[in-house]
């Protein structure tokens, strides 16, 4: 299929375009395979460059012969083109549906982006499974890295290599992935180096009405404890969910098989209910009219701040049970793609000082979402903006950032990267051009060859121009567990995502920048003086008469 | 939680009197609440503070827990103002003979030659018999004699004739607050009152009165005797109405808030609904959006506007003090702020004895009680969140000012009025706050280290999403603001040290 096809008008003159609290430009709209591009052909005006898939809906409306079209994208901004002429109007906004709903993965920009940045790293080789042993088996021999996922027909959401206990062989670990859904057999998530407790990550097990057992399960699930130690299952969905899951097939561990283990129910939502919060949230920010009553009260029928406290408490509560009881942990809920992953990854943000890198932080994300197997492309398809029923449509992986960002606010020192490396992965989660993530787990990557057709996010991010903006200012490495309140008066709407594009953040990025500005003065000023004093304590060496008597 | 020092505190004043005092200013004044549970031989006694924090002090003996908590009771509630803790501060390193306060009405007459064509200073009120909550001068037109003012002062309620507050240097435009005329059911009118108002506009076409009632609490207020400025009377006047909240709704609100604040069952809707219920943001929004109307009417369409509510003490004052803040940049240094605080609340008559002797945790039955300044407080807090460079001072100095509101060491929030000051001879017998707020060492604390002059006035936006909850006060003593603060900390101390290389 060409592009050009798509594409009917593929220029139109004298266009408008309206962005909040920034001056109207008008220039020519370009339609190209890949982007919307406004140009006023003025040398200090920006251009606008957006992604069609960045495009979450789009409205038309017309006042004579000048049609205007609103175009709502997935980084929740809002812009509008006013172009002159209804029927250039009508076959651009047709272009834009059509491109901005094309399916097809292998037409997605990411397969035609080429840098123009010098890759200093590929990021696609930075975080693989086996480097990431490598640190594990420096500090235990408990568990080895199994390949018996290498052509992904154990378990298809699984990367080739996962850390499972030694005792466990191949065979064992096959028969067990009938026993749980997708596949999913326990894995190692994380190892606490301060106690040598675990947190490992599952599908639900297949117990079903007839309360099924598997022997296998039930020894790899012993086998993460050491003697005489009990251990934690937390289940992220209530006891009833659970329960109404065995009608379909599902189930939990039930006491009597798993004596040594205590299961703990907690409610995170999931799927359609957090995209509809989402929605709501999104309606609730734009809304105009001047009644605090009114925000306050929709803001809080989205129930998005509810589900932001669900997920850091459950999280809190995993690393509770490892840092403060030295318990071992298994999380799981239904398919263990969503839920589960917001869970372990956020404790390991707790737990795990490095993770609160910018390097260890990317880790994080490659190891508990992409290769975890969190069906990017399915759950961020559409935004909060899209008028389709939704699918398979969820925010997880922004409510999870959402929480980062409560943590990062509790603890504005303890983070090397700042808010707007949140905010990146956010946009790039939603359309990129790069490849890192598209596709749904690591099989549907690999046979996407993603590797050696796109570019890695990590690898443009990963550069000192790009680093600069990204980090944080005030950021002291601090070797502790940290623990975030949170109390729903702790809890704050995220505003740098929600409210970005409906106010002007002028100001505030001023007084950030001074801050920065402040801060490497600072730094400067501090090297001069340790020069200094070098200077002094070797002129003073050389000149005994300078010495003081 | 047990703080330590309070605890040893209590040990020292039962063996004798010596730190009674400084017990004294460490809790007496700003308990609100004490309560005492005795379980056993041993009692608790729970402390709910002006300043919203809790203690609590577990005492070893029945009796004298008991004890204690009836001498923190009446020590608490003392009634007279001239036993209060102010009258007996007497810090080293402060002198009685330090000039006290920073700015009257002479100085901001003599300071602002522009006035001195068309505006004269009146000392009418030197003896505080025109107007008592007035200080003894005022700024009024020229063409206005003491004579007609003392007229103009019966048709005003308390006296409160219209006076200068604000002039905006770029236009020449003047803001003058009031009280509600006393025009009644039978629409009496002052021929002296329209003669002073005609004058502030002298030669332009007109001027806005800006009423902080609805107009049907205004046409209610005629049958207490109250009332507006008829249009057919002052007919260069347009007239605005913006309902604002005040009195009693005011402190219920508050109280509501801190309820929510301090609300433990860990559920967010509920904690959303609480503070939707409290209105309390709502009341931030309302003080914001009319001090924007205000400085629109002064600095966009440049016409002169009068103030007024009923008593203008209250909400008259938040608003033109807002206004000065969006449009001057004088007002928003450390010292250009607690001098506008100063006329603006202190000699323009405030009650603060009154609306700040109990806060959000008292039992006793509301009387005059009501946080119109820690609103203020909080308006101020929303525009230094909106622009963190514009103002000079940091959210520290708003908290301290509201600790100090409640209770102080201090004696410049004393009383209710200049009158009422100058009788208990509070600037001989008493410290100045905003004097020690500027002594070098405190200024460095309550100065932000982020300011830059700007010459523009600052727009606040006023959307419900763009307002937050004060976290800084309302929830100062819950755990998690301990990182913000040492965050703070952090960049302050870059900054003292980037200023200590910079000289060295």
């Amino acid at each position: 299929m060409e592009f050009a096809e798509l594409i009917k008008t593929p220029r139109v003159d004298g266009v408008v375009l309206h962005r909040p609290f920034m001056p109207t430009v008008e220039g020519t709209l370009c339609l190209t395979g890949h982007h919307l591009i406004l140009s006023s052909r003025q040398d200090n005006t920006e251009e606008l460059w957006l992604l069609h898939s960045n495009i979450d809906s789009i409205e038309k409306r017309f006042v004579g012969s000048l049609g205007s079209i609103i175009v709502k994208c997935k980084d929740l901004r809002v812009i509008q083109l006013d172009i002159p002429g209804m029927e250039e109007c009508l076959n651009i906004a047709s272009s834009i549906e059509a491109l901005s709903t094309l399916d097809l993965v292998s037409l997605m920009y990411p397969f035609f982006y080429r840098p123009m940045f010098e890759v200093l790293e590929d990021g696609w080789n930075l975080f693989l499974p086996e480097d990431t042993f490598k640190d594990l088996e420096s500090m235990t021999d408990e568990w080895r890295l199994s390949d018996v996922n290498k052509d992904f027909s154990v378990c298809p959401s699984y990367p080739p290599l996962v850390a499972v206990p030694k005792d466990i062989d191949d065979d064992t670990l096959r028969k067990l992935a009938t026993f749980r859904h997708g596949g999913r057999f326990p894995v190692l998530s994380y190892y606490h180096k301060n106690n040598g407790m675990v947190m490992m990550r599952s599908g639900q097990p297949l117990t079903a009405t007839n309360g099924r057992r598997c022997k296998e399960d039930e020894k790899l699930i012993n086998a993460t404890l050491r003697p005489g130690k009990r251990g934690y299952i937390i289940d992220t969905r209530t006891i009833s969910v659970a329960q109404q899951a065995k009608a379909r097939g599902g189930g939990f561990e039930s006491e009597a098989n798993y004596p040594q283990w205590r299961r703990i129910h907690k409610s995170i939502e999931r799927a359609n209910v957090l995209q509809e919060s989402l929605i709501k949230l999104v309606e609730a920010c734009n809304d105009q009219s001047h009644s605090m009553d009114r925000w306050l009260s929709k803001l809080e029928a989205s129930s998005w701040q509810t589900h932001v406290k669900e997920i850091l408490t459950t999280a809190c509560l995993a690393a509770q049970c490892i840092d403060r009881e030295g318990a071992s942990v298994l999380v799981h809920g239904t398919e263990g793609t969503d839920s589960t992953l917001q869970v372990t990854s956020l404790a390991q943000i707790i737990l795990d000082p490095s993770c609160r890198t910018i390097r260890g932080f990317q880790g994080l994300v490659e190891r508990e979402w992409l290769q975890a197997g969190h069906p990017f492309q399915q759950r961020c398809a559409q935004s909060a903006f899209s008028n389709n029923k939704p699918r398979q449509e969820a925010p997880a992986f922004l409510l999870f950032l959402d929480c980062v960002w409560q943590i990062l606010r509790q603890f504005p020192c303890s983070f090397e990267f700042s808010e707007s490396f949140l905010v990146l992965l956010f946009e790039h989660a939603y359309a990129s051009q790069f490849g890192t993530f598209l596709g749904n787990s690591a099989a549907e990557r690999a046979k996407l060859s993603l590797p050696e057709k796109t570019v890695s996010l990590w690898s443009w991010v990963n550069r000192p121009q790009e680093l600069e903006h990204l980090t944080n200012p005030l950021y002291e490495a601090n070797s502790l567990v940290i623990w975030p309140s949170v109390a729903p008066q702790s809890l704050l709407l995220w505003e740098g995502v929600f409210l970005r594009w409906n106010r002007s953040s002028k100001c505030l990025d001023e007084a950030y920048e001074e801050m920065v500005h402040i801060i490497e003065y600072n730094k400067e000023l501090q090297n001069r003086v340790n020069s200094l004093r070098r200077q002094l304590a070797q002129l003073e060496t050389e000149d005994p008469l300078l010495q003081t008597p | 939680m047990l703080p330590k020092r309070l605890d040893i505190l209590l040990q020292v004043q039962l063996s004798g009197h010596m730190l009674l005092f400084s017990l004294y200013s460490e809790i007496h004044n700003g308990v609100c609440v004490c309560v005492c549970r005795i379980s056993g031989s041993s009692g608790t006694l729970t402390l709910k503070c002006k300043d919203l924090r809790v203690l609590q002090l577990d005492i070893p003996g029945m009796e004298q827990c008991l004890n204690i908590a009836h001498s923190i009771e009446t020590l608490s509630c003392l009634d007279r103002v001239s036993e209060t803790y102010p009258f007996f501060y007497r810090p080293p390193d402060l002198s009685l003979q330090e000039p006290w306060g920073l700015s009257s009405p002479e100085k901001y007459f003599n300071h602002t030659k522009e006035l001195h064509g068309s505006w004269r200073l009146s000392s009418v009120n030197r003896e505080y018999s025109v107007c008592p909550s007035y200080t003894t001068a005022v700024i009024v037109p020229k063409d206005v004699n003491d004579d007609m003012l003392v007229k103009v002062a019966k048709f005003r309620q308390g006296g409160r004739f219209p006076v200068l507050c604000y002039y905006h240097q770029k236009n020449g435009v003047v803001i003058m607050r009031s009280s509600q005329p006393l025009t009644g059911a039978n629409r009496k009118r002052c021929r002296e009152d329209e003669l002073l108002l005609q004058a502030v506009i002298d030669t332009s076409d007109k001027g806005y009165i800006i009423d902080t009632r609805s107009s049907q609490q205004a046409q209610q207020a005629r049958m207490t005797g109250g009332g507006f400025e008829s249009k057919s009377c002052y007919n260069n006047w347009k007239r605005l109405h913006r309902q604002m909240e005040r009195g009693k709704a005011l402190q219920e609100s508050l109280i509501k808030l801190v309820e929510a604040c301090g609300d433990e069952s860990h559920n967010m809707d509920r904690w959303l609904s609480k503070l939707e219920n409290s209105k309390w943001l709502s009341h931030v929004q309302t003080a914001l959006s009319t001090a924007g109307l205000l400085a629109e009417c002064v600095e966009r369409d440049g016409h002169s506007v009068l103030v007024h509510g009923s008593e203008g003490t209250d909400s008259t004052l938040l608003i033109s003090t807002l206004a000065q803040l969006i449009m001057d940049p004088r007002c928003r240094t450390v010292e250009g702020f607690l001098a506008l605080l100063e006329r603006e609340w202190v000699q323009a008559g405030h009650p603060f004895q009154q609306r700040c002797a109990h806060s959000a945790y008292s039992h006793t039955r509301l009387q005059q009680e009501s946080p119109v300044f820690l609103l203020l407080l909080d308006c101020v807090w929303q525009l230094w969140r909106q622009f963190p460079l514009a103002l000079g001072f940091s959210e520290t100095l708003l908290l301290r000012l509201a600790t100090e509101a409640y209770a102080s060491d201090y004696g410049t929030f004393l009383c209710n009025s200049d009158q009422e000051r100058c009788l208990l001879e509070v600037k001989k017998k008493t410290h100045c706050l905003f004097q020690a707020l500027l002594r070098p060492k405190e200024r460095e604390i309550y100065s932000n280290p982020l300011y830059e002059h700007t010459e523009l006035a600052i727009w606040p936006s006023v959307h419900p999403q763009s307002l937050q909850l004060w976290k800084g006060f309302f929830l100062r003593w819950t755990k998690q603001t301990r990182h913000l603060e040492e965050a703070q900390e952090e960049i302050r101390n870059m900054v003292i040290e980037w200023g200590r290389l910079v000289l060295s």
